[in-house]
């Protein structure tokens, strides 16, 4: 079972942060701080859930108060926690690009708030695909 | 600011690559099935609908989109279960649809979310066919 209200407030997360990152970057440069930290944090909420930070925003703070209504529906978590990792990594290398290449860093982390927004908006799971192709081709237990 | 103008160029350009890819990939899953075996024969027009269970989209969308086709007969795959025939019929995304003629000719593919007014018009243009 999954909850699709805590997938969406996670992607809306993701696109928030990038946006605030390369918006206030233009004006405070060490705004782009925040895609290491949205890196570290998707990551760390791959391999431990309660450290998903944007997900116990919406199950400790936006369910309880009424803000958000759950949407349960039945699946596996296994492919979005695979997409939020993918991300989270990619994040990673986009933070890292930041220091010797800002132009492709920034990209890199666009491309990844570009694609959380196309999730939220539309449904489209790119990381979600390529966990089907992985699994279809035995490289991961689907 | 020129960093932040350079980046968004770079991110409009990877995306614009991700689409033409995306567009190559549907032309060659036309070119496929155009080249794939009969699937079952039935009595009437139906579908063939490749799912998968961690396609939110799949049970949130295609599934409602599905069930507004009344009176046609609807086959739900599950696409790594039953991976030669994905591979058959070119499946590289979920959900996939396809309209099979009632001989058994796959005739249309829809890669991703395909409404029912879509699928409908297609199921016409197939019985049309037969």
């Amino acid at each position: 079972m999954i909850d699709s209200s805590a997938l969406r407030v996670n992607q809306a997360g993701i696109v928030l942060t990038v946006a605030v990152a390369f918006v206030g970057s233009a004006f405070w440069w060490p705004a782009v701080w925040l895609i290491p930290l949205l890196a570290a944090v998707l990551v760390a909420g791959t391999i431990r859930p309660e450290l998903a930070l944007f997900k116990q925003l919406y199950f400790h703070v936006l369910q309880p108060r009424g803000l958000v209504r759950p949407r349960p529906e039945a699946g596996s978590p296994a492919p979005h926690n695979f997409a939020q990792g993918l991300g989270g990594g990619v994040l990673a290398v986009a933070s890292l690009l930041l220091a010797v290449l800002p132009a492709a860093g920034l990209a890199l982390a666009l491309l990844v708030a570009t694609l959380a927004f196309v999730n939220l908006a539309f449904g489209f799971c790119l990381g979600c695909q390529i966990y089907y192709q992985l699994g279809r081709r035995g490289l991961i237990r689907a | 600011m020129s960093v932040q103008v350079t980046a968004a160029l770079i991110a409009a350009a990877a995306a614009a690559v991700f689409l033409a890819s995306e567009a190559w990939r549907r032309w060659r899953g036309t070119r496929i099935l155009q080249a794939a075996p009969a699937a079952v024969a039935r009595d009437g027009a139906y579908i063939l609908y490749f799912s998968g269970e961690g396609c939110t989209i799949c049970r949130t969308h295609q599934e409602p989109a599905l069930r507004r086709l009344q009176g046609v007969h609807v086959e739900k795959v599950d696409a790594l279960r039953e991976a030669e025939l994905a591979q058959r019929y070119g499946v590289y995304t979920l959900p996939t649809t396809l309209v099979v003629a009632p001989d058994g000719r796959p005739l249309r593919v829809n890669y991703g979310y395909a409404p029912a007014s879509k699928l409908a018009a297609q199921l016409r243009e197939a019985a049309q066919l037969t």
